[in-house]
């Protein structure tokens, strides 16, 4: 268990300064000059842009930008945009916001998706089963924009149940569409995956010896067979809430979330260097964790799984 | 009624979850107790600093007064100065109103424009909106092309007396006084108060407007703004104005047909569709923006004046307009926008006018197009159905098989291949002045100095000397004259067509009985609340 810590540890070090610099320098190497455009539609004057280029060092080299902004990082720095906001401080607003739209969608995805899987599972073959599959295929199969703005459309304008736009209304009013529609998809994706697990689980050999033993339905079925299917049910989901965290971008800029999917689309768009490896960093310790997580998880569910 | 309900039948589906950590608090933006509240679709405001802000106006122009301002119809009237006199063109002198005070109580006086003037324009604070003052003399001291200014004031600034300062300019312009409108936000006065923490100035600013801020800005955050008791200009129609962040303008749109924001910009995206979805609660007001299509000058092909006289004529302006910005835009016929007093509606002529075989002669008679026609514009700005629209026109009307639009990834691309010259076909190409004046379009578009990153680089010493000369007229209708001799002067070489006159679309929820025109804007404190 230690050697696997450790080996765990030197592997996020690796990947954390790869991947910090693979983004700075994708960012960097976005073509035109941010700074110029910071004027939108109308144009800064060259000694303004010029005075700007140099308060960020961007006529440095991107090795010594880069190691100045490692620098100021690790010292807990995060640095400030191009407008002489603190990254930090803009994280800071924008993270509870996406934990939870996150944290929403992840559940509805386990109650409905593991509901609908089990029940699908365990059913085989009947029409219950088969309803699922439908449902579930027929919704996945909507582009998200598509199912954004309908939703929008139905549940904002026409019935106006929920705002549409916005955190004003706060958890969980504001959350509800966004987060329902951002589970719709990992939602199908569980239910399969629960689906098969069950299915697979149930006509396995040891269930079927459980039967013969004469088990009780409940105890056969609540116990062996949750259990045994659970698995890759839960790496599935540990992963699924990384993504989640992450890949709102959609959801968040059709919804008015101002979270932190959002920001990194526009700090790409404005080419926001730091900005966007702020992000980037906490996005890949995210997934680095849960994946850790998810390893040890699996030992405590399955003694066979072991990390030595 | 109907929302409270429906919050407490969605709280309750909702109840089934838990989750730390919520916050409440619903949002301001309805008439209650009396008071006449508006709220408005907005971008991040970034900054309220009116010296910094690039896409604030709406809130800094209630926030301060400007000195002169422009209304609907172009004329120019005074706001916060009594009068802006000049002989020479060159040596101004602006008179305040007085008793105008700040939301703090402090005076405002000449100092508060002066000191404030030359904090824009100095160099190293590196304002973004410093590049308005560039023709006041002084300027270039402030912003040395190395090291630090030897100075810290703009020596072409001097106060008279506690309403009264001079301005000298480096050349002389008759357009100064319309320069000095609401727009141009480099031009406002700071209080005393602003220079001890620009920080907290730029989330709560003080100023001299009709409106001051009820709490401070946060970023994504609605904003309200109230009406300033003290305020000593024309009263708003309205108490209170709440400014709603959105990054995308779709959802807005949305938002406000589902009556929970009142007014907004309507996006390029929606223009199609919102008099269908509106009716009479979308306007359409008059724009000072103007969109071209640029054409590459340093490439050989376009170099005959027929090559691009054909392509001008090759579009039907009216066609495009129709199908992608439901007949909102109207087809160009002159260079400036119509908002731009004395603009030469019709000046074009029939090089404005859609006639493929006219285009196709003149193609011929140019020696025709080899080779393929990339159209490029900034990708991300929902400017696609646009540019598509070009070039199947140019495809069918001229007869020019290959012909792309393609987008760049974002505006710093576009921007870059434009600096570069890099681009070997049409590109997008268009101005939205600051002031209602054909000098802005003008300046902007055909002087080097105009600074515009996407217009064509069309500049000659002829155009130069003839809007020197129209700059220098004090008369306005001499200036207007002078002007429209400047575009027929570029007509001659037709650098590149005039496509639309831009016009600005709003729409409203159903609580707003009318919308009040400004000069290419609203005039967000006149709006009538509808009775309830």
């Amino acid at each position: 268990m230690l050697r696997f810590t450790i080996r765990r540890v030197i592997e996020l070090v690796l990947v954390f300064f790869g991947v910090t610099f693979a983004i700075y320098a994708a960012v960097w190497a976005l073509p035109g000059d941010p700074i110029s455009s910071l004027g939108g539609d109308q144009p800064l004057s060259p000694q303004v842009v010029e005075r700007i280029r140099e308060l960020y060092h961007l006529n440095d080299p991107l090795w010594s930008q880069y190691f100045r902004y490692i620098g100021n990082l690790l010292t807990g720095d995060l640095g400030v945009d191009f407008r002489g906001r603190s990254v930090a401080e803009r994280l800071a607003t924008r993270w509870p916001v996406t934990i939870r739209l996150a944290v929403t969608a992840w559940i509805i995805q386990v109650v409905i998706g593991v509901g609908l899987g089990l029940l699908a599972g365990l059913r085989k073959n009947t029409w219950i089963d088969r309803g699922v599959l439908i449902m579930t295929i027929l919704v996945a199969s909507v582009p998200i924009f598509v199912m954004a703005v309908t939703a929008q459309l139905v549940f904002g304008v026409k019935l106006s149940l929920v705002p549409i736009a916005g955190v004003n209304d706060g958890w969980p009013l504001s959350y509800l569409l966004p987060a329902t529609v951002l589970a719709i998809y990992g939602l199908a994706a569980v239910a399969r995956l629960t689906r098969g697990s069950v299915v697979d689980t149930m006509s396995s050999d040891f269930v079927r010896a459980l039967w013969a033993k004469g088990l009780t339905r409940r105890r056969v079925i609540g116990i062996h067979v949750l259990r045994n299917s659970s698995i890759p049910v839960l790496t599935y989901l540990a992963i699924d809430l990384g993504a989640l965290l992450g890949g709102a971008v959609v959801t968040e800029g059709i919804f008015n979330l101002p979270g932190v999917g959002q920001l990194l689309f526009e700090s790409i768009r404005v080419h926001e260097g730091p900005t966007v490896v702020g992000i980037a960093t906490a996005l890949i310790l995210i997934f680095l964790l849960t994946s850790v997580v998810v390893d040890l998880l699996n030992s405590l569910l399955d003694p066979r799984i072991r990390h030595d | 009624m109907k929302r409270r309900a429906a919050r407490s039948a969605a709280v309750l589906l909702a109840g089934a979850l838990t989750l730390t950590g919520c916050s409440g608090g619903g949002s301001g933006g309805s008439a209650e107790g009396g008071t006449k509240s508006i709220s408005y679709a907005v971008a991040d405001p970034v900054t309220l600093n009116p010296g910094r802000q690039t896409i604030a106006f709406a809130q800094s122009k209630v926030l301060f007064s400007s000195l002169t301002f422009v209304k609907s119809d172009g004329t120019l009237t005074y706001l916060n100065a009594e009068s802006v006199k000049s002989a020479d063109a060159v040596h101004w002198t602006i008179k305040l109103r007085p008793d105008w005070t700040f939301h703090n109580g402090e005076k405002v006086t000449a100092n508060s424009y002066v000191k404030a003037w030359s904090t824009v324009a100095y160099g190293p604070n590196a304002w973004e909106n410093s590049g308005q003052l560039i023709n006041i003399a002084g300027y270039d001291a402030l912003n040395p092309a190395k090291g630090k200014p030897a100075t810290t004031t703009l020596s072409g600034l001097k106060v008279v007396d506690d309403l009264t300062f001079t301005v000298t300019l480096k050349s002389p312009d008759g357009q100064f006084p319309t320069q000095l409108s609401q727009a141009q936000t480099g031009f406002f006065p700071l209080p005393e108060a602003a220079y001890a923490d620009f920080d907290g100035f730029a989330h709560k600013p003080i100023g001299n407007g009709p409106f001051e801020m009820a709490g401070s800005y946060a970023e994504n955050e609605p904003m309200t703004v109230k009406a300033y008791g003290n305020y000593q200009g024309p009263k708003p129609t309205v108490d209170e104005i709440v400014f709603k962040p959105y990054t995308d303008m779709t959802t807005a749109y949305t938002d406000v047909q589902a009556n929970n924001t009142d007014i907004l910009f309507v996006p390029a995206a929606r223009m199609a569709q919102v008099k269908q979805d509106f009716g009479d609660r979308a306007y359409v007001f008059e724009g000072l923006g103007m969109s071209y299509l640029g054409l590459p000058l340093w490439d050989k092909r376009y170099a005959d004046v027929r090559v691009r006289q054909a392509i001008s004529m090759a579009i039907d302006r009216q066609a495009v307009s129709n199908v992608i910005y439901g007949g909102i835009w109207t087809p160009a016929t002159a260079l400036t926008p119509p908002g731009e007093p004395g603009t030469p509606v019709g000046l074009c002529g029939e090089l404005c006018t859609f006639n493929p075989t006219k285009a196709k002669q003149l193609l011929a008679d140019a020696g025709g197009f080899t080779g393929k026609m990339e159209i490029r514009y900034p990708g991300g700005s929902g400017l696609d159905d646009l540019y598509n629209a070009y070039a199947n026109q140019l495809r069918q009307n001229l007869g020019i098989k290959d012909v792309t639009a393609t987008p760049t990834t974002d505006f710093p691309e576009f921007q870059k291949l434009r600096n570069d010259k890099n681009l070997s076909g049409p590109y997008f190409s268009r101005w939205g002045a600051l002031y209602a004046s054909q000098q802005n379009t003008l300046r902007s578009f055909y002087t080097k100095a105009g600074g515009c990153v996407n217009c064509i680089p069309y500049y000659t010493d002829e155009v130069e000397q003839l809007l020197a000369k129209a700059d220098a007229q004090v008369d306005p209708q001499k200036a207007i004259e002078g002007y429209v001799g400047v575009q027929k002067e570029i007509l001659k070489d037709f650098p590149a067509p005039p496509m639309f006159f831009e016009k600005y679309t709003y729409a409203t929820s159903d609580r707003i009985a009318k919308l009040a025109e400004g000069a290419g804007s609203l005039e967000l404190e006149n709006t009538a609340v509808a009775e309830s």
